[in-house]
């Protein structure tokens, strides 16, 4: 059959893909280990060394090369993502639960709410700022208007997330509560959010990610103090130096971290669930 | 018309006071900054500020100059070139992930390999392209070293083409996942039974596989453009500014406070994007796929 072919020579692919997709990070994550400070950010290695990460952490002597001014900026964007996060959710969740029942003009808000991942972050921004600049008259503040177009692009994320697991729930363990007397808001609590908390997860996840590595919706709507990505993106123009790929490896390290931990959260909620319905069979 | 029953009402009532915050905050930091962008671009411009007084000024400029327009071209030469590699470099992957890998395990394995690079900031994935594309980078060095190419290709960095295989690194994963995820969804018996009725691969790939796959190919090119057409930082920063799109335009006009010409150049990307959605949603159903 042809699939004794063409599996091998499709996982052949893959594996190019892959390392198509994993190239630059490699190149990357070699060329931190420059030698410094006098090492560039390019081939051949003079001498393998952690200078670099050192630098970041204000470890070596001053030199030629200023530390990246990055402190102050990593600050406000786990801050502005933990926001956006919150807020995202919040509201991602409460729209996806009226979805669940029909209204007129559900086609309508759809869109509406999925037009903010579709608008290009250059035009938010850009409309947000014109918006604050010459109507409103407020100046822009990486808590304010960025804050804004952050959860603009967020949240339609967090509601698709929490659509997917709404559209799968079982309605009836709420009616079930509804008709033993609990009111409403109880039910919620105490039923259904217990049992969407995976898609809570992961819809939060979603959004202090997306919120914490955006760029263009930030680069006009932030106005002077920068986040994190904007204090990458004020590298570009001057000479790029190896600390900024140190960096890189750094950043991704944590993120590794928060995916673990969401991993964890998420075995832990999977693992109760499972126990709950195991003591409901016993009963 | 008959009164709806209370609870009916209370219900409705729940719906309109959940769907409220969000309907609002879009209204507000969505839909309102672009119409802004709308309006903005009529207005007058003065060296260092604009004034709300009509003008076609801005308007007539982007379409006068060589520089606007040629940046409309090459945005959408870009899209449409970024759209054709994303999909070719990912179908495969993406055959291979959702329909080939017989485990369910070892798919989901795979997709989460695809992810992990972006857990990198985008901008330092963007950077990591100059150590590999350069006269001195990765990849001359390792066709050097193959001796594959005796001398080092130099159109590797700061053209057109860092620009297209940067962005096609970025951008491909976002093509194989809804693709992967429809092949997934694909019916294994039909493919037994068109095999069993005698049809070789290449007839089952075109008759079944590739028209059942079609609406995750509209998704990922749905998003693929989405961030194309939106993007200025790859092309900045691989380019070494030759290669200018429409988010170039704006990134420069509002750095020189040209609000005006930059909104023209927002309302025309607004305009493309719209008509390129509006065109994909009309082959797919995208609340219906969810």
């Amino acid at each position: 059959m042809e699939s004794r072919i063409l599996k091998p020579v499709l996982a052949l692919y893959v594996a190019l893909f892959l390392l198509f997709l994993y190239g630059p990070f490699v190149v990357l994550t070699i060329l931190s280990f420059q030698q410094g400070p006098e090492g560039g950010p390019q081939f051949p290695i003079i001498e393998w060394s952690t200078y670099w990460y050192r630098q970041l952490f204000g470890l070596t002597p001053p030199s030629r090369i200023a530390p990246l001014p990055f402190g102050d900026a990593l600050i406000r964007s786990l801050v502005l993502a933990l926001m956006t996060m919150v807020v995202s959710t919040v509201l991602g969740v409460m729209s996806a639960q009226a979805f669940r029942r029909r209204f007129r003009g559900a086609s309508l808000v759809f869109y509406l709410i999925v037009l903010g991942m579709m608008v290009p972050g250059v035009l938010t921004g850009l409309g947000t700022s014109l918006l604050a600049n010459n109507i409103i008259g407020i100046e822009r503040h990486w808590y304010t208007t960025a804050f804004a177009t952050h959860v603009a692009y967020t949240y339609p994320f967090a509601f698709l997330v929490m659509l997917a697991i709404l559209n799968r729930f079982d309605d009836s363990v709420e009616e079930a509560s509804w008709s033993l007397g609990v009111d409403p808001w109880t039910t919620f609590r105490k039923v259904t959010f217990p049992l969407i908390f995976p898609g809570v997860l992961s819809a939060m996840l979603f959004a202090f990610t997306l919120s914490l590595d955006e760029f263009p919706r930030t680069l006009f709507a932030s106005g002077r103090d920068q986040t994190l990505p904007l204090a990458i993106y004020g590298t570009f123009a001057v000479e790029i130096h190896p600390n900024i790929f140190a960096f890189g490896v750094l950043t991704t390290l944590f993120s590794f971290a928060l995916l673990s931990v969401y991993g964890i959260l998420m075995a832990l909620s999977v693992r109760r669930a499972r126990r709950l319905a195991m003591q409901e069979d016993i009963a | 018309m008959p009164e709806p029953a209370p609870a009916l009402k209370r219900q409705s009532m729940t719906t309109r006071l959940l769907l409220a915050p969000g309907i609002l905050w879009m209204a507000l930091f969505l839909v309102l900054p672009i119409l802004m962008i709308v309006y903005v671009s009529f207005w007058t411009q003065t060296t260092f500020n604009i004034s709300p007084t009509p003008t076609l000024a801005s308007w007539k400029a982007f379409f006068g100059s060589d520089t606007y327009t040629g940046a409309l071209w090459t945005t959408l030469r870009l899209w449409l070139i970024i759209l054709a590699s994303t999909f070719i470099v990912g179908y495969p992957t993406a055959l291979f992930v959702g329909l080939l890998v017989k485990s369910k395990t070892v798919s989901t394995v795979l997709l989460v390999i695809c992810v992990i690079p972006f857990w990198t900031s985008f901008l330092i994935r963007v950077l990591a392209w100059r150590p590999m594309l350069g006269k001195e980078g990765a990849i001359n060095i390792v066709l050097m070293k193959l001796h594959i190419i005796s001398q080092p290709i130099e159109v590797l960095l700061f053209t057109e083409l860092s620009v297209v295989i940067g962005m096609t690194q970025i951008y491909c994963v976002f093509m194989v996942g809804p693709i992967a995820f429809m092949l997934a969804r694909i019916d294994r018996n039909i493919i037994e039974a068109a095999r069993d009725l005698g049809a070789g691969f290449g007839r089952i790939f075109w008759k079944i596989i590739f028209p059942l796959s079609l609406p995750g190919v509209v998704v990922g090119a749905i998003f693929v453009s989405v961030m194309v057409l939106g993007e200025f930082a790859t092309s900045a920063a691989l380019s070494g500014r030759k290669v200018n799109l429409l988010g170039n335009i704006i990134v420069t006009q509002v750095g020189s406070l040209k609000w005006a010409m930059a909104s023209v150049v927002g309302v025309i990307l607004t305009v493309v994007m719209g008509i390129v959605i509006a065109g994909f949603l009309r082959i797919v159903d995208l609340k219906r796929e969810l």
